[in-house]
């Protein structure tokens, strides 16, 4: 296993009185794709929220416990989330391109964090991060047109892009497939492989294949609670627990 | 009279009602099995008199002034009216009719007293005639509702279908209400443009309704050029836009984005106040406050501020539109789907940047929607201006000056006595032509994208 | 790009000016909103201000001596009582002087014109008091009200003064006497209009805006509901249907003084009804109240979940017997909500009610929505209109009643909205 990217330690979230996750523990590596498994509402998205503290934009959601970047609690006083999100950058489930051009779409993380200084290093950006999306050559002719025209699977390439764009170290990703068609679902699921090699990618879905295909590690989540957190293969083909046999088996979810 | 035929009119739907209920029950007691219910036999009993019944009547308060009238004045003497203008004619009817109310100024001529006394027994006749005719249709109504009951017969259909017409009317009324507006706006312009050119009420350059130029030409009463009303119209349209747009974009961005759901809660009711308050308030409050204090800060700073100014009215104008463009705003903003929110949050952007960056830019054709509504108006509002802005028409685009609106002249042209024929009160519905088709241009255009954006994100 | 510098420093590099902009922007939107809240607060201090000054009346109370010399039961409603009013305030100014026309002029004014009819009435409707000495308390005249509740100042040099020294003097020596009362000014509510500020009152315009208002409501709210009833339940939808409601959405637009050109044209010019009637005001209202009434009906329709609609369906009643059975009852307390609300604006309606002539100076009161009246928004405009300086307090007054008014109305509607707020 590569270092050790993220450490969760005893993480609860509770939406007003009820709570969502219960005390969760783990460790993502870096450089790697991890993913998270589970049926509807067991708390994989929530607890995916937690990395770059979109559960804050929530008035009634309450996060507690330890989760530290590269050893840095993110949710110390003196983060401002807005770094944080910098470094660590989402794609949602629903492809949510911005109502602008394909390129304003992948250049405002750089251009909102100062990351350069004239129009040609931007440019550079933009060109780098949609060939890394894989999109590149379908709209470098149509920079300027809106993003919201684009077919799903090239919207939620683009939502990538733009993700790739402000240099994160981690990129969360929401169910990316959960919209799409299985042609779209597949490219996606080759990017995801690229993208293991410069980032540490944490993917949360619905489709046990697609976690068995892209992901090196897995954790299983069930009620709020990671159940068993391993290797993919192991979790797939020999599962410790008997309520990931019978989730991976196709008995419940 | 009137409340004696609404009384007959009351009478005779409950009799029906009561009627037909009786023999529809006696029918089912017999042991007929009727098609329809009791109630709906009743129904339609009560449907069938009140609905023609109703009719009658009011056509017959609605026409028996203008017949009992041209009666009256058809049978005055020969010869007294020769000569006279439809003003005075006018009052002469007003002093016979102030006359038969037995409130009598001075000593009328006989011919005056004698059309009184006619004109009592016209009342008379026609009171008594309605009653008649009221009384015939009710039973003959009654009749024919009594004479439908049957067991096959379908009453709840019959019932329904009057229902339906009744719906069906309610609903056309309210085209019948623009119909009505269009029709009255065009026919009396009309009658305007035949006595002054519209082109020169289009281009004329001159608004002086109250002068004559010279008198021996019936239109040189006055010029009738409206640019200089159209401008003050603008330049108060303007001042009010430039305080209110501003003032509230920036309460919704704060109340969307920014506020406490608790502070929300009270600052917007609060805000919502100030769109409650009769604008005949605001005008007051122009009058009694802004205006003042506006001319005597102009003269703290060596500047000739008129008392009428421009930026008092339209001020005062703007606090009215704040509450409207601020929930119009509010509302476009909170209809964003959450997930552009979220993906410009995840990106890194602080609050600020995802609401001036991403979510504002998305709003915006809901924004520009209800901007273009207080446009709207504010063009068409009236108190305010009548109250706060001046009567003079003068070309300036200086808003410290004093200038007039389209709906200043409006009132100010038809308050007090009006006849309809003189250019003075036809101008107004000229000027109320127009601004009902600029108010009806910008409106369908704003309802349309406010309604296209909507419709983009549902 | 400097080298040396990773991603992440520049984000850093950049927070500070980030969150200046932020705080900015949420500066900007707090000063914004404080700007709307001054507003309303300058507002409504302003007219409580004013309008408390014509919460009291300034009374005089004096002794009337029934002078049978200046009143005689024979003439009566004819007689002298200026004269006998006059002499019983005199009798309270040491030094008084009654003998030539000026002095007398001087110490009438001091009574409102209203006093002597006050003296009459009560004298014809028992003329057993001629010769008899009775307390009679009586408004004063617009300026020495003024004057007693301080709204004229003294160290204001003679000649810009609306009372002078004389005068003030003659005041003073009826409040050292104690004939100067301040009691609650009922006559605002309960008076007719008049010329003069001390006897103005608002019956005239209350019984103008009630007749107004309910025949707005008799004819809005059944057109409005049916309407709205044919429109959402039943109406194909089609172009018919479509352009029906583009119209409504429009009309509900409209500027209000286009209403008061259609009433004149319309219904004085082409139907021949009487001008300055609440009728016709409340014929106008209702036109631009029924847009209002039809949107809210439809969206309190809209609210009843199809599955009532189904249930009762199901059990084979007709497409009206469900509407009319179930769907409008459960609909009731948003239609009344919107109806109130809509009444509430008609009521502070101003202009399409001045072209139909309910701005007429009138000393009494309509009896039936066929009589000219005024309406509390045209008297608050004929009152802000007078020059008389006590018709500026009166106008803030008659203000605050129209808000009191409205705040009634919107406060039921939103209680009337809680109290049937229903979860489905």
């Amino acid at each position: 296993m590569n270092p050790t990217k993220i450490s969760a330690c005893n993480v609860n979230v509770f939406y007003g009185a009820s709570q969502a996750i219960k005390d969760v523990s783990l460790e993502l590596a870096d450089k790697s794709v991890t993913a998270f498994i589970g049926p509807s509402g067991c708390g994989k998205s929530t607890f995916l929220r937690c990395l770059n503290r979109m559960n804050d934009t929530i008035d009634i959601c309450r996060v507690t416990g330890d989760i530290r970047l590269d050893g840095q609690d993110i949710n110390a006083a003196s983060v401002d989330p807005v770094q944080l999100r910098a470094q660590v950058g989402m794609v949602f489930q629903k492809p949510n391109p911005f109502p602008k051009s394909i390129y304003d779409n992948v250049a405002y993380g750089p251009r909102i964090h100062g990351l350069t200084q004239n129009r040609t290093e931007l440019d550079e950006i933009v060109e780098s991060s949609l060939r890394a999306a894989a999109l590149w050559d379908e709209v470098k002719d149509r920079l300027r047109q809106p993003g919201t025209g684009l077919s799903g699977g090239q919207q939620q390439r683009l939502c990538i892009a733009r993700a790739i764009a402000t240099r994160p170290e981690v990129i969360l990703m929401d169910e990316p497939c959960s919209a799409l068609d299985p042609i779209a679902t597949a490219q996606i699921d080759d990017l995801i492989h690229q993208m293991a090699q410069d980032f540490c990618v944490i993917i949360v879905t619905h489709s046990m294949s697609q976690a068995r295909r892209v992901s090196d590690r897995t954790a299983y989540f069930h009620m709020g609670n990671m159940v068993e957190y391993g290797e993919t293969e192991q979790i797939f083909i020999n599962p410790r627990e008997k309520l990931t046999e019978t989730y991976v088996s196709g008995r419940i979810g | 009279m009137t409340a004696l035929a609404f009384g007959i009119l009351l009478l005779a739907t409950i009799v029906a009602y009561a009627l037909n209920r009786h023999a529809a029950s006696r029918l089912r007691a017999r042991g007929q099995p009727l098609h329809s219910l009791v109630g709906h036999h009743a129904g339609f009993a009560a449907l069938l008199v009140l609905v023609p019944v109703l009719v009658l009547i009011l056509l017959w308060l609605g026409l028996q002034g203008p017949v009992i009238s041209r009666l009256l004045m058809g049978g005055l003497p020969q010869g007294v009216l020769d000569g006279l203008d439809t003003g005075a004619v006018q009052l002469i009817e007003a002093e016979i009719t102030s006359i038969a109310g037995g409130r009598i100024f001075g000593t009328p001529e006989d011919w005056k007293l004698a059309a009184a006394a006619r004109l009592v027994d016209l009342r008379l006749m026609s009171g008594q005639m309605l009653l008649l005719a009221v009384s015939l249709l009710a039973l003959a109504l009654i009749a024919l509702a009594r004479h439908k009951v049957a067991p096959e017969f379908r009453a709840r259909q019959s019932f329904e279908s009057i229902v339906t017409g009744l719906m069906v009317f309610a609903s056309i009324v309210a085209v019948f209400t623009t119909v009505g507006i269009v029709a009255s706006l065009v026919f009396e312009a009309g009658r305007f443009f035949a006595i002054v050119p519209i082109h020169e009420f289009l281009f004329g350059l001159n608004w002086e309704p109250q002068i004559p130029i010279r008198a021996d030409q019936i239109a040189a009463e006055g010029a009738f050029g409206w640019v200089p009303v159209l401008v003050g119209t603008l330049v108060i349209t303007v001042v009010a836009l430039v305080v209110s747009v501003p003032i509230g974009l920036m309460s919704a961005i704060y109340l969307n984005e920014f506020a406490a759901p608790r502070a929300r809660a009270i600052i917007k009711p609060v805000l919502e106040i100030l769109a409650g308050v009769p604008t005949v308030v605001y005008g007051f409050f122009a009058v009694l406050t802004v205006a003042p204090a506006l001319r005597s800060a102009g003269a703290a700073l060596g500047m000739d501020v008129s008392p009428n100014t421009a930026l008092a009215a339209g001020g005062v104008m703007a606090i009215m539109l704040i509450p409207f463009i601020s929930s119009f705003a509010d509302d476009a903003l909170s209809a964003v789907p959450r997930a552009l929110r979220d993906g410009a949050l995840a990106l890194g952007a602080t609050r600020a940047e995802t609401m001036l960056n991403v979510l504002f830019p998305a709003a915006l054709p809901g924004i520009v929607g209800g901007v273009l509504l207080a446009v709207s108006r504010a063009i068409g509002e009236t108190m305010i201006v009548v109250m706060a802005a001046g009567l003079m028409a003068k070309l300036t685009l200086n808003p410290l000056d004093s200038v007039t609106t389209v709906t200043v002249q409006i009132v100010t042209l038809l308050i007090g006595d009006t006849s309809f024929d003189n250019p003075k009160t036809l101008a107004a519905f000229a000027l109320g032509l127009m601004l009902f088709l600029v108010t009806l241009v910008i409106n369908v255009f704003a309802l349309r994208i406010v309604r296209k954006y909507r419709e983009a994100y549902d | 790009m400097t080298p040396s510098r990773t991603p992440m420093q520049q984000v850093q590099a950049s927070l500070a000016r980030r969150r200046r902009k932020q705080i900015t922007l949420q500066v900007l939107g707090i000063g914004a909103i404080s700007a709307a809240i001054l507003m309303l607060g300058l507002l409504l201090t302003t007219l409580t201000l004013s309008g408390r000054h014509a919460l009291t009346q300034t009374h005089l109370t004096v002794q009337v001596f029934i002078d049978p010399a200046e009143i005689r039961a024979d003439r009566l409603p004819r007689g002298g009582f200026d004269d006998v009013v006059t002499a019983a305030i005199a009798a309270l100014i040491p030094g008084a002087d009654l003998s030539n026309r000026e002095g007398r002029r001087e110490v009438s004014a001091i009574s409102s014109n209203g006093a002597q009819f006050l003296l009459r009435d009560l004298v014809v409707a028992n003329p057993a008091l001629i010769g008899q000495t009775i307390a009679l308390r009586f408004p004063v005249s617009d300026p020495y009200d003024q004057l007693f509740k301080g709204l004229i100042d003294r160290a204001t040099p003679e000649a810009n003064r609306r009372l002078n020294d004389a005068q003030i003097a003659r005041f003073d020596a009826l409040v050292a006497a104690g004939a100067v009362s301040t009691p609650l000014n009922w006559g605002l509510l309960f008076n007719a209009d008049s010329r003069f500020p001390e006897l103005a009152g608002l019956r005239g315009a209350l019984m103008g805006s009630f007749w107004a208002l309910l025949t707005c409501f008799v004819i809005a709210f059944p057109l409005g509901i049916g309407a709205a009833i044919w429109l959402e339940e039943f109406a194909p939808r089609n172009r018919i249907s479509d352009l029906i409601e583009v119209n409504i959405n429009n009309l509900a637009a409209v500027p209000s003084v286009v209403f008061g050109l259609l009433a004149l044209a319309v219904f004085i010019g082409w139907f021949g009804l009487p001008r300055s009637a609440p009728f016709v005001g409340g014929l106008t209202l209702a036109l631009m109240t029924l847009p209002t009434i039809i949107i809210a009906t439809r969206a309190a329709l809209k609210a009843v979940p199809p599955s009532i609609r189904e249930a009762a369906l199901g059990l084979g009643a007709s497409r009206q017997q469900v509407v009319f059975g179930h769907v409008l009852p459960l609909a009731m307390p948003g239609i009344l909500t919107g109806t109130i609300i809509g009444l509430a604006q008609a009521l502070g309606e101003t202009a399409p009610l001045l072209l139909i002539g309910m701005n007429a100076f009138l000393t009494s009161a309509a009896t039936s929505p066929f009589d000219a009246s005024t309406a509390l928004p045209t008297q608050i405009f004929l009152w802000a209109d007078s020059p008389e300086r006590g018709f500026v307090s009166r106008t803030s007054a008659a203000i605050l009643v129209l808000l009191t008014f409205l705040i009634v109305m919107n406060a039921l509607a939103i209680a009337l909205r809680k109290r049937f707020e229903r979860k489905w």
